[in-house]
């Protein structure tokens, strides 16, 4: 098991590599100068060569890359071309919001998916069935964009009930400790803000649990129908053990290790995701940063955000990784 | 356990009733966040929105118009050559700060902005930010600019010596970049100013928080209209949709940045209401004069009898667009209310383009070094306020293009390679735009005819007209210039130099309750009058 661990963990060294070549390479795989991008149609001649050398793009590119490689290792993510700040100090402001959000969302699709894979599979072709397998291929198939303004227009606009974007109300005196605002707000026994908060998680929570949900639930439901056929359930039934126990206790345990692969995977999807919802509920994440980094094309920002978020993509799957081999001692590198 | 948790849940759901925020705050659906509030340095709209209402300039634009009155300066003189301009500075007027603003302050602005080894000049484009207006109206920095002297001859007097007369000066002051910060507070933050942003305008700074929102308080001792609303709060919606659900939720009072689709939809809620911007930003087509075809005017004129820029307006504007008949706007002074628009009549298109010896219709093109191609018509990849839906409409006028003989085939790119075949003369015919700066003609005309043959401009060589806008430039008295003008316009429609399609005034969405908003061509909007009721 520790063997595996240190192997596996090896071999993310040239995948990081890999990632840090195709980052290094955003900026010159665009086409145009990415000088005049910047600068638009305004640009006098003297300032695209002005922003050429500020961005040290005059130089020879493989010069370049290992510029970029040395600083990255030193945690120098550049500086922002639109707003001067450190990329770092501002990727680490804005991180807490988007691992909230996706904590939220993550939570909601395990308490959700999970019991209606069970159910889906336990009651199979039932009614109930055919329902949650209908609604999870919705779910897989959504646009986040437009499911996100569906529930803004209906809880804000129509209803009233939640706020449509935002993590607190505009105004509200608060002076965050971590930047988790949930967190911090029970920390300091803020309950007002505490409540703020969450009224402003849920809908954005919602809309992107939609998809993790239902690839949970669809999971859930093949795994446990591929362990329920088993014969070990089988003896359990005939012994008379209740079905609940027979359900949970001995067919559930085995049928969640695919679940917690695909699980590990959807970490990625959510961060993929979060740039939408967080740009339609203007939650001020690494998402929204990140779209208007592009917009913007602040190209240190979405190189240094892209880095980031495959670094947590690759660090997210090699402990999924190592957490299925302690639970399955079968797993092992040959 | 179990109950308080589901009392919980229903109370969240019961206290998620949205209260509406107090008739005190006015809030504001901004399109992004802003770069920074130092106004000195920054170029874009969602910043200078925030900081026209932290700061003022000597001049400002009038109401709706971009006519200049006094602001900081309470009146002004030039002399006869147009060369020294004195400025009267209002007295009693103090920074957010304390500190009283008067000549020295003034005098310290300016010198910031113009040399380049002040302290607060270097520092600034050593962190990587330029004085980019400033380069651009004033023609540079240190000895390359227009500006010879400034000086403070009195506590509140400044006097500024130019090295020829500028006719577009006072316009040109008015611009959110020359809004007059406090020297002391600059001092203090350095580069950092532009998130501790400290001016003498109608509301202080009080809060940004990124990505959110910025908080702004009203100034009781305002000089001007003192504030109607406690605090304003600019909020970052990113997305535009996204921010009409805001205001149809009551969460924000106002937005700009509503889709053409959208304004429908705003048009027809009875809660709320649309306010339409002056038109300031004209979409035109432009030839390129090294290919052979388009130096025949018949062939010209062809594309601009054919081609029904109404259907195109009243179908692709979302209600918001006017034809344009020429290139600058009508908010403008120079404009020419006397010019007809061409008329729009395929027959009269194709008699020209069978004058010109196409009678089987022109559907290929020869550059000046021989090589032959088809006639691809180049259009935007980017929505732009003059082209809102730049693919729609360049396919609209294919299809008018065609009913007349012209046989286009579309094509785009993206839109940094766009720009650079563009500037480097490359494209045959094409789509593109501006939107103005300042409000004088100068800026909206001058750049695009000033230098003929340039290739920016697709070697458009017209002589006279550069002449005749180069004079304009040179005079001080407004009623002169808008002759020149107007002259101009007429110049470059007889010439059929360029096809002016079509205007857009941008509209902004506003909720019932709010009243007294002004809007302006430049954009520059001051919160001071805004009530909410």
């Amino acid at each position: 098991m520790g063997r595996y661990a240190v192997r596996r963990s090896l071999t993310i060294i040239p995948v990081l590599l890999g990632v840090s070549v195709l980052v290094f390479s955003f900026i010159h795989l665009i086409p145009g100068d990415p000088a005049l991008t910047m600068l638009g149609e305004r640009a006098t001649p003297e300032k695209v060569e002005e922003v050429r050398r500020h961005l040290g793009l005059d130089r020879p590119i493989p010069e370049q890359y290992l510029i970029y490689l040395g600083k990255i290792v030193r945690g120098d993510l550049g500086i922002s071309i639109v707003r001067g700040d450190p990329v770092l100090t501002d990727l680490l402001r804005r991180f807490p919001a988007t691992v909230e959000l996706a904590t939220a969302a993550i939570f909601l699709a395990l308490l959700f998916g999970i019991p209606i894979g069970i159910v889906s599979a336990v009651w199979r072709n039932s009614l109930v069935d055919s329902f949650s397998r209908v609604w999870a291929l919705a779910g897989v198939s959504m646009p986040i964009f437009w499911l996100g303004l569906m529930l803004a227009w209906f809880f804000g606009v129509q209803l009233r009930w939640l706020p449509t974007g935002f993590r607190l109300d505009t105004g509200t005196a608060f002076e965050p400790w971590t930047n988790f605002v949930i967190l911090d707000a029970a920390l300091q026994g803020n309950w007002a803000v505490l409540r703020d908060a969450l009224r402003h998680l849920i809908l954005p929570a919602v809309a992107l649990a939609t998809i993790p949900l239902a690839v949970i639930a669809r999971m859930t439901r093949a795994s446990m129908l591929e362990v329920l056929s088993q014969e070990y359930i089988r003896t359990a039934e005939a012994k008379g053990l209740p079905q609940a126990a027979v359900i949970l206790r001995h067919a559930l345990r085995n049928a969640l290790l695919p679940v917690l692969t695909v699980v590990g995977l959807q970490v990625g999807h959510l961060l993929a995701g979060a740039i939408l919802t967080e740009t339609i509920f203007s939650w001020p994440g690494i998402g929204l940063w990140v779209y208007e980094s592009i917009e913007s094309r602040d190209y240190a920002i979405v190189q240094g955000a892209s880095l980031f978020i495959a670094v947590i993509f690759v660090v997210v799957n090699l402990v999924t990784d190592v957490l299925y081999a302690a639970i399955d001692p079968r797993i092992k590198y040959d | 356990m179990r109950h308080r948790t589901f009392a919980l849940l229903v109370s969240l759901l019961l206290l998620g009733l949205a209260d509406s925020a107090p008739a005190q705050t006015f809030v504001f659906g901004a399109q992004g966040e802003p770069v920074q509030l130092d106004p000195a340095v920054i170029t874009d709209g969602i910043s200078s929105r925030i900081t026209r209402q932290i700061y003022d300039s000597l001049v400002k634009y009038k109401g709706a118009t971009t006519e200049v009155e006094p602001a900081l300066a309470e009146k002004w003189e030039v002399s006869a050559d147009g060369k020294v301009w004195t400025f009267h500075l209002r007295k009693n007027v103090k920074f957010h700060d304390g500190n009283p603003l008067d000549a020295t302050s003034v005098l310290w602005n300016f010198e910031r902005w113009w040399k380049s080894a002040h302290s607060q000049h270097e520092n600034q484009v050593k962190a990587g930010q330029t004085f980019e207006y400033w380069e651009a109206q004033f023609g540079g920095f240190d000895d390359k600019s227009i500006v010879e002297k400034v000086e403070a001859v009195g506590s509140h007097t400044v006097r500024i010596t130019l090295k020829a007369p500028q006719a577009p000066f006072l316009a040109n002051l008015a611009m959110f970049v020359f809004d007059i910060a406090s020297p002391k507070a600059v001092e203090k933050w350095g580069t950092e100013f532009g998130k501790h942003p400290v001016g003498t305008g109608a509301f202080k700074f009080v809060e940004w928080k990124p990505n959110q929102e910025v908080i702004l308080e009203a100034n009781p001792d305002y000089w001007g209209v003192k504030p109607k609303v406690k605090r304003v709060v600019l909020r970052n919606i990113k997305d535009n949709s996204q921010r009409l659900v805001a205001l149809k939720a009551g969460e924000i009072h106002g937005m700009e940045g509503l889709n053409p689709d959208d304004v429908k939809v705003v048009r027809s809620d009875p809660n709320l209401q649309i306010l339409l911007r002056p038109t300031n930003t004209t979409g035109y087509i432009a030839f390129n004069y090294k290919v052979k075809e388009f130096q025949d005017k018949r062939v010209r004129l062809a594309f601009a009898h054919a081609i029904n820029k109404r259907a195109i307006v009243d179908a692709l504007y979302g209600g918001t667009g006017l034809v344009a008949s020429q290139f600058q706007p009508p908010s403008l002074w120079g404009y020419n209310k006397e010019l007809k628009d061409f008329e729009w009549s395929p027959a009269k298109a194709q008699a020209l383009l069978k004058q010109a010896g196409f009678a089987q219709g022109l559907s290929e093109i020869t550059w000046e070094d021989g090589k032959r191609e088809p006639l691809v018509f180049w259009y935007m990849s980017r929505s732009r306020p003059y082209f809102p839906n730049p693919k729609e409409i360049g396919e609209a006028m294919a299809a008018d293009l065609a009913k007349a003989g012209i046989k286009v085939q579309l094509q785009t790119a993206e839109w940094a390679v766009y720009l650079d075949k563009r500037k480097n003369g490359q494209l045959p015919v094409y789509m593109l735009g501006w939107t103005g700066d300042n409000g004088d003609p100068d800026n909206f005309i001058c750049y695009f005819f000033c230098s003929p043959g340039a290739p920016r401009e697709g070697f458009y060589s017209n002589k006279p007209l550069a002449d005749l806008l180069l004079r304009a430039q040179s005079l001080t008295r407004q009623a002169e210039r808008a002759r020149l003008y107007s002259q101009a316009e007429q110049m470059l429609q007889e010439d059929v130099g360029r096809l002016f399609i079509a205007n857009n005034q941008p509209p902004l969405a506003f909720s019932k309750k709010v009243k007294g908003y002004v809007t302006n061509p430049t954009g520059s909007e001051h919160f001071n009058t805004v009530e909410v009721q």
